[in-house]
């Protein structure tokens, strides 16, 4: 069996060289980014924006303790529920007995990652429990039993084209693959669904800690109706995602929308605490809040990345990605794609297993700089690299070769002899046309690069000819 | 029902605390920095623009008396069918001037059905920096704004505030956060772009929200 690792650098080399999956993922992107530039101008200061984002997740992750509890009392004053989940397996199995124990047939869930990192849907269904996605993005994939692709818009590798054939073959009355029509026929095929589930279930972008409420973003409006038609509302939210204050809002919707799809605001953007009141006529009976730790904790612990807890989930760092943009969300295996989920999935899924993540970047910060919450993204992969190379089961032989490298960089003759050398053996090897051979020493550039002319003098012997000359 | 056992609970925040022991580092602010909005000059024309923008319609009248027969008039455009009305002393007034041959499922009756449609209802606040109307489960309950086809809000040019800082503001003054299960900033009609990233109206929510806007004449609330 192959690792990740192995896994990893195989998909990225098919998804790249796949043309057609490239054009489809740049229509997406400059969609994107033209929604952004008319967006940037609803803000008179962007800077400002992400500086204030920053400062409300800092106070509310700085103290988790204190903002959770006030949460769970609020929330629990209002007659929800919370549970507290150390682990996906304590989630999952914590709402599958709440689906049992209420005799749960059909749930209509609305798009979260939360849920996708526990895996909730494949339990559901092994109980016998029929789950409808119903953004219609996760929709589409879930009709095409793939993971989501993106965070923020899971069906952003497929075409209209290809939509409207999958729409045929498993919903029928597909006339044209307008993307209108297309949208036409999922309202149709889950109105039933929503109006007949006893179960919705979600995620929450935000858990308001002074008013105990949570709040949950969506465009479609899905969301709302799972959360009032159902006899039983399920939210399921990390634990990061508590914010202190109501008013905190007023500057996160805005900012949210802005970077996850180029919107001044989602259409809808609700705040729903507990089941239905009592002088209320419509709503769930029950409502129940999943507080998941599955890791969280530990990165806690860690003063110098616990910022990549202050991520809101909005997708801009994937959407700017030179390596997503070539090798696309699924070649990562992992639930969260791009740099976030780069930098988040050694520490909820292990260094050792995905410490590879860490060198899908070029580092060119291009995600530090599209962060709404200012996460330092790029360094944070720097870091996972120290961290794999101290703590991980790393070869003797590497360890051999950069000591032998550090010695030679620290002594100016050193180099220039080793230097030398190398370049002798490279233009020798050359001379008798081994570039780009199995015999290239420079396999692994010249596979996929042109060999470059190796020069006779190195740059100091030039350097010492010219201004010799001079 | 009776809490179910939850043992982490106490793991989890012990292991919370432990982790916090020591602070983490914080960004520098920018150099200089400005509001991070502009200032609303003029929240009317900002909320008329807005809508425009977002695709909400909105249609201004003198009084509620107009306000009734705009909504009259949204309704004749529109299948025939059961229409769902906030239980309102205001909408219930306004009854006549627009009711027709229709059937009314007045919100105090229960929740919205399937093949309501339209929803009538009133709202919190309308906000002019984003075109967006506030409304809360108090506005006809949870789904009333969500489950027909047509969302028509009637409103008082007096519940028009400039931003979302003056609208969060006016919720916390009245309570409104306490008093209600539910609130929700609705900004233009439900959407999708999940096609190739592609803006398409009217997904599971109404594919039209009508703000019926009256500049005198406040409904009277509570």
């Amino acid at each position: 069996m192959s690792t990740p690792a192995q896994e990893f650098l195989r998909n990225a080399a098919i998804k790249s060289a796949d043309l057609a999956h490239r054009r489809t993922i740049r229509t997406g992107i400059d969609h994107y980014e033209a929604a952004v530039g008319r967006t940037g101008s609803r803000f008179n200061d962007w800077e400002a924006a992400r500086q204030r984002i920053h400062e409300i997740k800092w106070e509310a992750v700085n103290h988790l303790d204190r903002y959770l509890l006030e949460f769970e009392t609020r929330l629990k004053a209002r007659g929800g529920h919370v549970y507290w989940a150390e682990t996906a397996e304590d989630a999952r199995r914590y709402i599958a007995d709440l689906a049992a124990r209420n005799n749960v047939r059909t749930v209509v869930k609305s798009k979260s990652m939360v849920t996708e990192e526990i895996d909730l849907t494949h339990t559901l269904e092994e109980k016998g429990v029929t789950v409808f996605e119903t953004d219609l993005g996760e929709m589409i994939v879930q009709l095409r039993k793939e993971p989501p692709y993106h965070l923020m818009t899971p069906a952003m590798h497929l075409t209209r084209a290809e939509i409207a054939d999958l729409f045929r073959e498993k919903l029928g009355g597909v006339e044209s693959d307008d993307p209108q029509h297309l949208v036409s026929v999922a309202r149709r095929a889950l109105r039933k669904a929503f109006f007949s589930a006893e179960m919705g279930i979600s995620g929450a972008n935000f858990l308001v800690a002074d008013s105990g409420m949570m709040a949950l973003t969506t465009n479609e409006g899905n969301g709302r109706l799972g959360s009032s038609l159902p006899r039983i509302h399920v939210a399921v939210a990390g634990i990061e995602k508590v914010i202190p204050r109501m008013e905190d809002l007023a500057v996160i919707w805005p900012t949210l929308a802005r970077s996850a799809v180029g919107q001044p605001i989602a259409c809808y953007n609700t705040l729903i605490g507990g089941p239905r009141g009592p002088n209320e006529t419509d709503g769930p009976e029950e409502f129940h809040l999943v507080l998941l730790d599955n890791g969280r904790s530990e990165l806690l612990a860690d003063p110098e990345q616990r910022e990549v807890l202050h991520c809101i989930r909005c997708g801009a760092c994937l959407n700017v990605c030179p390596v997503f943009r070539k090798i696309g969300g699924h070649s990562y295996g992992t639930v969260y794609g791009g740099p976030i989920g780069s930098v988040l999935m050694p520490h909820l899924g292990g260094l050792n297993k995905f410490q590879h993540l860490s060198y899908a970047s070029s580092l060119c910060g291009a995600c530090t700089d599209a962060c709404p919450a200012k996460i330092d993204l790029h360094h944070h992969l720097l870091q996972n690299r120290r961290n794999a190379v101290r703590s991980a089961d790393r070869p003797a032989s590497e360890r051999l070769a950069f000591k032998l490298w550090r010695w030679t960089m620290m002594g100016s003759e050193r180099f220039a002899f080793f230097a030398g050398v190398a370049r002798g053996l490279l233009r020798a090897a050359y001379g008798l046309g081994l570039a780009r051979t199995p015999l290239d020493p420079m396999r692994s550039w010249t596979k996929v690069h042109a060999a470059p002319a190796i020069p006779a003098k190195s740059f100091r012997a030039l350097w010492k000819e010219q201004r010799g000359a001079s | 029902m009776e809490q179910a056992e939850n043992p982490g609970r106490e793991r989890i925040l012990e292991r919370v605390r432990n982790a916090l022991r020591e602070t983490a580092p914080k960004h520098a602010p920018p150099a200089s920095s400005g509001p991070i909005f502009a200032p609303v000059a003029n929240p009317f024309d900002r909320f008329q623009k807005e809508c425009a923008q977002n695709l909400t319609e909105c249609v201004v009248t003198s009084d509620m008396g107009a306000s009734a027969a705009a909504v009259g008039e949204v309704l004749a455009s529109i299948p025939a069918g059961e229409i769902f009305v906030q239980e309102a002393p205001e909408l219930r007034r306004m009854v006549p001037l627009w009711q027709g041959g229709r059937s009314i499922r007045w919100s105090s009756e229960g929740g919205p059905i399937e093949a309501s449609q339209a929803t009538i209802t009133l709202a919190e606040a309308l906000v002019a920096q984003t075109g967006s109307v506030f409304v809360s489960s108090g506005c006809g309950g949870r789904g009333a704004s969500v489950a027909a086809p047509v969302h028509i809000v009637v409103a008082a040019a007096d519940q028009l505030v400039p931003d979302l800082d003056a609208a969060f503001a006016r919720l916390r003054e009245r309570g409104a956060q306490e008093k209600n299960s539910m609130l929700c900033l609705i900004t233009g009609s439900s959407r999708t772009a999940d096609i190739e990233k592609i803006l398409v109206m009217g997904a599971h929510g109404p594919r039209r929200l009508v703000v019926v806007l009256a500049l005198r004449a406040v409904p009277s609330r509570d």
